[in-house]
């Protein structure tokens, strides 16, 4: 753009424009197709046809070649998908190998709609910016646009253009070509003759804003760098303050002006009803200070207390503890018990413990193979201190959890714990069975040699 | 527009006979029957050749069903979409969907097996046998026995045959008159009945394809039919068109962009089978649950696990990559190599889901069975000569026919 250069002082006496093509109107597509068809046999190349709507065939009679553009998109789409399987094997084959239910690792069926995803958003991308690449765009002024009819292009006027970039422009033999094919009106296309250079008030404007733009970033940087005492910024106060009181804080509301509330008298506490039966615990609390009078207050003050404490010293964990268990169950041995004991078992339990009770479960086995060293293997249930251990303890073993063992009473109701205890006891003494134990009428050809022997772990 | 064109060259050639290619289709599922005795020892419970052969027929018989059904859900959305550029090649798709009322007679040997007791292909039809509790809960409350099982298939037969008869006789009379108003009950009627083709046939292979593994559920698996049937009756349109062609018959009507179309049809199709498959098999391996995975155990072993990995680039990859292009879409010789590729990849897919359940792979059984599959599409082509016969392959009178003759693809 020559003209830029002396734009200082030569400005009163503008240059005449050049011309850059010439434009012929059409009142019609049929003579618009008909002229580009003309066009592209006399071979043009830099052509181009403007019309209000789409018009078929137009694409052909302008001898425009198809694009190249969905060879360009496969190739990112196909990039995509190397991208998202390349991706998801490094992170969840190689780099952060994680156990989801058993699945491999690496590229398995659940990696595809990543791939899809990855393919469609580079495809899709690809498509937008290569089409705007390709066609030269974003162009923010055309020289077509100097001449106020053109303005119909977008109503009802069909248009042709040849740009004098051609190969085989010659200023006179086109305006012959395309004054032989009858346009209602032919121009020849002037170069904008407004300056070219960006309005200082534009050029001012943007730098503000990107200069404005960085002002978030550098208050984040700076936050990141510096301590402060102060409490954070309220920038979206959202739920940070609420009409309502918290506790120690005053009121009004009340005569005494305290918005904590005391107790109604009378008021029993969530959990305080059961804390003193040893059907919810598993030991008698009334007794705890015959075996240890020191823990008898936090005892019976509450149960989770007892948690905290340490262990009496020497002691091998959870089973020296020292308490006055129930020895004998407090549900009763039926059908329905046992049933009941069993099938919560076999839910809860035998992932780990194993269905027979050997410490043998899926989960366990599962561990084991895997053999890493954050995993406890599952204590056998026929392991001596276990059958010695009286039913308080082992009912207590699975309201609080052992070792690494969670807590089931949020999933498990004291009566089908108790159940459980009742089970494993039945587990136990299958194991150890006398020939007492065995109903008269079917103890004849039984002999010791053929009881099960017990694990013994 | 009628009296520009040669009438002759909306008729079927006269070399082609529906008689002859009846007779061959014949000879070959004689053939492939016979071949079938060869799973002789293999399995256990019905003889291992008669539980091959009925599931062989079923498999061959869904093969051909579904291309019919395919034909009938064209119709059904050039209606509702009021489609003009199809107009020219409408005709050749309602006779492949006109063969559906021969083709309930064809089904009539599954009723058979039914009704004479046997265990096969439906393992539901002997209650004795049956230990699943799920397929004992089926039973009982009625919906897997033989009597409601009859029910169901006279009334898809029914419901595809009525629909069948309407579309086909306001084309035909159309053909006469010329009437607009054949076109706009057509019109009228698109929408209700694709509905009713939607349930029908998604029920249709619950009934006849997934009740032989009766344990086993998957809700897709109609859309799973439907769109391998799909994919199989663009291809066997292409197959038509281009086979007329090339005997000089409508050669004015169909031009390279119905054929660019058609093949955008497969190729969507391809697609879409694709999804639907992959859509099945991901929830059922993340669950991994084994009364869902088992469907899969069975076609993962005894030599079927070929089949079913080969699907993958068979039934996708490789034709998805060899029809992505329109060049190829509008290559005659490389759209009829893609069509015929989808038409055994179908067979290939039909085969994936019934044969597993009759025994492990034997090759020469599965010859037979295959000598079979191509007997029966012998038979199905027999059908539409037999229809295509009567009627001329054009419809001649169409009010939207100027459409379908001028119509083009934008050049992209």
């Amino acid at each position: 753009m020559s003209h830029n250069d002396h734009n200082s002082k030569a400005t009163k006496e503008p240059r005449p424009p050049k011309a850059c093509g010439w434009m012929a109107e059409f009142e019609n597509e049929h003579d618009l197709l008909h002229a580009a068809e003309k066009v592209r046999d006399a071979g043009y190349t830099k052509t181009d046809a403007f019309t209000p709507f789409p018009v078929h065939g137009i694409d052909h009679a302008l001898g425009i070649k198809p694009t190249i553009l969905p060879f360009i998109v496969l190739c990112a789409g196909l990039t995509g998908l190397c991208t998202a399987l390349l991706m998801q094997w490094w992170m969840n084959g190689v780099d952060y190998k994680y156990i989801i239910s058993g699945k491999p690792f690496g590229i398995t069926p659940a990696s595809i709609p990543v791939s899809f995803e990855l393919t469609i958003l580079f495809s899709a991308f690809t498509s937008v910016l290569g089409m705007l690449a390709l066609n030269g765009l974003p162009k923010f002024s055309n020289p077509v646009f100097t001449n106020p009819k053109f303005d119909r292009a977008t109503d009802d006027r069909f248009f042709l253009y040849v740009d004098s970039t051609d190969k085989y422009y010659n200023r006179e033999s086109v305006r012959e070509l395309l004054s032989s094919v009858h346009p209602s009106s032919l121009d020849e296309v002037l170069e904008d003759a407004s300056p070219s250079e960006l309005p200082r008030g534009i050029l001012l404007g943007s730098l503000l804003l990107v200069l404005a733009g960085l002002i978030p970033a550098a208050i984040v940087l700076n936050m990141r760098a510096s301590f402060s005492d102060l409490p954070r910024w309220h920038v979206f106060f959202d739920m940070d303050f609420q009409p309502k009181k918290k506790p120690q804080q005053t009121t009004t509301i009340f005569k005494d002006g305290r918005s904590m509330r005391p107790q109604v008298p009378g008021t029993v506490s969530r959990g305080q009803l059961t804390n003193e039966d040893p059907f919810y615990l598993g030991y008698d609390p009334m007794k705890v200070s015959s075996v240890d009078g020191p823990r008898q207050i936090y005892v019976s003050a509450t149960d989770t207390v007892l948690e905290t404490l340490q262990p009496p010293a020497g002691g091998d964990g959870g089973t020296a503890l020292n308490l006055p268990w129930l020895e004998k169950l407090p549900v009763e041995a039926n059908e329905a018990n046992i049933k009941l004991g069993k099938t919560k078992y076999e839910t809860y339990c035998s992932a780990c413990h194993g269905y027979a009770g050997f410490g043998d479960g899926l989960v366990a086995k599962r561990a084991a193979s895997l053999a890493q060293d954050t995993w406890t293997t599952p204590t056998s249930l026929h392991a001596d201190r276990v059958q010695k251990q009286p039913v308080g303890q082992i009912f207590h073993t699975i309201s609080k959890g052992q070792g690494k063992m969670a807590s089931y009473a949020s999933s498990l109701t004291p009566q089908e714990r108790w159940s459980i205890v009742l089970y494993v006891r039945a587990l136990q003494r299958s194991r150890n069975a006398k020939i007492e134990d065995v109903p008269v009428e079917q103890r004849s050809g039984l002999t010791d040699a053929q009881a099960p022997k017990t694990d013994g772990q | 527009m009628t009296s520009k064109y040669d009438l002759e060259t909306i008729e079927l050639p006269a070399k082609w006979k529906a008689s002859t290619l009846f007779t061959l289709g014949l000879i070959l599922v004689f053939i492939g029957a016979v071949l079938g005795i060869f799973m002789k020892g293999q399995g256990s419970g019905e003889s291992a050749e008669f539980k091959h052969l009925i599931h062989s027929y079923l498999a061959n018989f869904m093969f051909i069903m579904t291309i019919a059904l395919g034909a009938l859900f064209f119709i059904l959305i050039q209606f509702v979409s009021r489609a003009g550029w199809s107009t020219s090649i409408r005709r050749i798709a309602e006779l492949l969907m006109w063969t559906i009322p021969f083709l309930a007679v064809l089904f009539v040997p599954i009723l058979v097996a039914v009704w004479s007791g046997r265990s096969v292909p439906y393992e539901w039809n002997a209650p004795e046998q049956v230990h699943s509790s799920v397929v004992k809960a089926k039973i009982d409350i009625g919906y897997l026995t033989k009597e409601w099982f009859t029910i169901r298939s006279v009334l898809y037969f029914g419901l595809w045959t009525a629909m069948a008869w309407f579309f086909y006789g306001h084309s035909r009379k159309q053909d006469e008159s010329g009437d607009v108003e054949h076109s706009l009950a057509r019109q009228k009627w698109a929408g209700p009945c694709i509905m009713i083709f939607a349930l029908s046939v998604s029920f249709a292979a619950f009934d006849w394809v997934m009740s032989i593994d009766a344990d086993w559920y998957s809700t897709i698996f109609g859309v799973y039919v439907f769109a391998a049937g799909m994919m199989a009756f663009f291809a066997t349109m292409i197959l038509i068109s281009m086979a007329l062609q090339n005997a000089g018959k409508v050669r004015a009507f169909i031009s390279v962009e119905h054929f660019h179309d058609m093949g955008k049809f497969m190729f969507g199709f391809i697609m879409f089978w694709s999804y639907i498959a992959f859509s099945q098999l991901l929830l059922y391996w993340y669950g991994n649950i084994p009364e869902e995975t088992y469907w899969f155990a069975v076609r993962l072993k005894d030599g079927w696990q070929y089949l079913a990995y080969a699907l993958i680039p068979l039934h996708f990859a490789i034709p998805f990559l060899g029809t992505i292009s329109r060049h190829v879409r509008r290559h005659r010789l490389g759209l009829t190599f893609w069509a015929a590729w989808a038409i055994v990849v179908h067979w290939l897919d039909m085969t994936f889901l019934v044969m597993p359940n009759a025994g492990p792979a034997n090759f020469i059984a599965l010859v037979g069975h295959f000598i079979g599959g191509a007997g029966m599409f012998a038979i199905f082509l027999s059908l539409f000569l037999v229809r295509a016969a009567k009627a001329p392959l054009v419809p001649m009178k169409d009010p939207r026919l100027p459409e379908a003759l001028t119509y083009a693809n934008p050049l992209l």
